[in-house]
């Protein structure tokens, strides 16, 4: 087994106050871009 | 007054019945044709699959609500198509079957003006010699019940490991051109939290295998994203999960043959090469259900509607990897015979992988296959319901709405493991889901404001809140439309 994530950064992944605000700010972050809205991709002449 | 006819029951077709239900008046006709009784959320299923979650919670049976919606709902299984009627009936129909209750095994004829094919993919475990769910010690986490006979071989075997045994447990792609990576990788990470929390990770080893070239490939040819303050690829960011995690990796396999606890796969230096496992959860390669179509006079047109999958606005033209354009997707979901048919979700026909192809030596295809997760499932049912529903209010075809994978964002909220204190979750976005590498060419095709990673108890929260709210939206409680696709 490899250490790739420091206890530190385990800490911060695992923290619920740390993670609350995180939970918020990915909600939030994933609805800009998921209902942000899609289109097309091709020019129209 | 017009009749819509919405084949399949999953995240596309149900949310393209919901819409139109929502937006025609009730002189216009929905009829939902579908051999499945129950709605299930799908990406729940890996908590089932872990005993963390009764599959009750994941479903609800579908006639009570259609009723209650107005909502024509027939469980049964498409057989042919008729697009153009045939001597006895004028209008276009379906030939279903009937799979339950009395009227089970009569066919008939069901008419439509608009079809919405929404059937999603064949889980083709045929493919593989002797994957089978339940069978061989290797299980499935597809369906719900899958995923319960999952949970219990799972549960055995912990059982046994607190005995003393030592096992090897594989998890990953049970075929060469398997997709759906993102499921195994959810499951995997789960499946070595609850052996830790049980505590016999001491005596597992567990394996990745996998038909990608490199990990995070997720059938999407990998991807760059930002992870804090840096920038990193895709197979970064999922080597640093699975080395901390002490999870171990075959890569470029094609599995080919499933014997008891063994997997039989290909590697792309065309080795034949073997792995015995305790306990696998293999993702068969999914495939069209092999639907037949004939004209008025009965001959085979097929060819005109299927290609494997549904035929729609793509652009099949088959040429090398350079010259994929993100063009080539399409946008409207609707087949180029057939203008009142159109096949969203998981039933179109892809106009290639998005991953890189790739052979092995001895010539075997070996990558995964694009996956359409339910994101741009329910987003493109969307769409096509919102093109049918102006068709019929303007009296004319309408296809203003469109959504191109290749213009369109989505989110892989992977569970890592369940507990509201003690959970975890990677959080991906990726945009677009299909890399346009004329926009973003520096960037490997996406945006990268719009494609991140996250790792943490937040991720698990995430998934947890979608399970909730995605299955308040399919039972179309109030204000149901307001949560996005």
């Amino acid at each position: 087994m490899t250490q790739r994530i420091s206890k530190y950064q385990r800490f911060k992944m695992m923290n619920p106050i740390i993670q609350f605000f995180k939970y918020i700010y990915l909600s939030i972050k994933i609805m800009l871009i998921v209902a942000g809205g899609h289109g097309s991709t091709r020019k129209v002449n | 007054m017009a009749k819509i006819v919405v084949l399949g029951a999953g995240i596309s077709g149900h949310a393209a019945a919901s819409h139109l239900r929502r937006k025609l008046p009730k002189e216009h006709e929905v009829v939902v044709v579908s051999p499945n009784s129950n709605y299930q959320w799908i990406p729940s299923n890996i908590w089932v699959g872990i005993g963390r979650m009764k599959s009750e919670k994941i479903l609800f049976p579908l006639a009570p609500l259609y009723k209650k919606k107005h909502i024509g709902y027939k469980q049964a299984k498409a057989v042919s198509f008729y697009p153009e009627g045939d001597q006895k009936e004028q209008k276009p129909y379906v030939l279903a079957e009937y799979v339950f209750g009395e009227q089970k095994g009569q066919q008939e004829k069901i008419t439509y003006d608009y079809l919405i094919n929404a059937t999603g993919p064949k889980l083709n475990f045929e493919a593989t010699e002797g994957l089978i769910p339940g069978k061989n010690k290797a299980y499935s986490v597809c369906t719900y019940t899958h995923a319960d006979h999952a949970w219990e071989g799972l549960k055995k075997l912990i059982e046994q490991m607190k005995q003393g045994k030592k096992a090897k447990i594989l998890i990953g792609t049970g075929h060469a051109k398997s997709t759906c990576q993102g499921a195994a990788f959810e499951y995997i990470l789960n499946v070595e939290e609850e052996l830790r929390k049980h505590k016999v990770r001491d005596m597992a080893e567990v394996t990745w295998i996998s038909n990608e070239y490199q990990l995070g490939d997720f059938g999407m040819d990998g991807m760059l994203l930002s992870y804090g303050s840096m920038t990193m690829k895709s197979h970064e960011m999922i080597e640093m999960i699975f080395e901390d995690r002490d999870i171990k990796w075959i890569l470029g396999a094609g599995v080919n043959k499933i014997e008891d606890g063994v997997a039989h796969y290909e590697n792309l230096e065309g080795e034949q090469k073997s792995e015995i496992y305790d306990f696998a959860m293999l993702i068969p390669s999914f495939s069209g259900h092999g639907f037949k179509a004939f004209d008025k006079n009965e001959n085979d047109i097929t060819e005109k509607l299927f290609k494997g999958f549904m035929i729609v606005d793509a652009n099949y033209t088959p040429k090398p990897y350079e010259e994929w354009s993100v063009q080539d997707w399409p946008e409207t979901y609707q087949n180029p015979t057939y203008k009142n048919i159109f096949a969203p979700g998981i039933a179109f026909a892809p106009p290639h992988s998005i991953s890189k192809p790739r052979k092995s030596k001895n010539g075997t295809e070996i990558f995964p296959a694009p996956p359409r997760t339910g994101m741009p499932s329910g987003i493109t049912a969307k769409i096509v319901a919102d093109n049918i529903i102006d068709t019929i209010k303007n009296g004319k075809e309408s296809l203003t709405h469109k959504g191109s994978m290749g213009n369109m964002g989505a989110a892989c909220i992977a569970s890592a493991g369940f507990g509201m204190t003690t959970g975890s979750g990677v959080s991906i976005t990726t945009y677009p889901i299909v890399p346009d590498y004329e926009k973003y060419p520096k960037t490997q095709g996406r945006q990268l404001s719009k494609t991140f990673g996250e790792i943490g108890l937040a991720g698990h929260w995430l998934k947890l809140s979608l399970h909730y709210a995605f299955i308040y939206k399919a039972k179309m409680r109030p204000f149901w439309w307001l949560i996005p696709e």
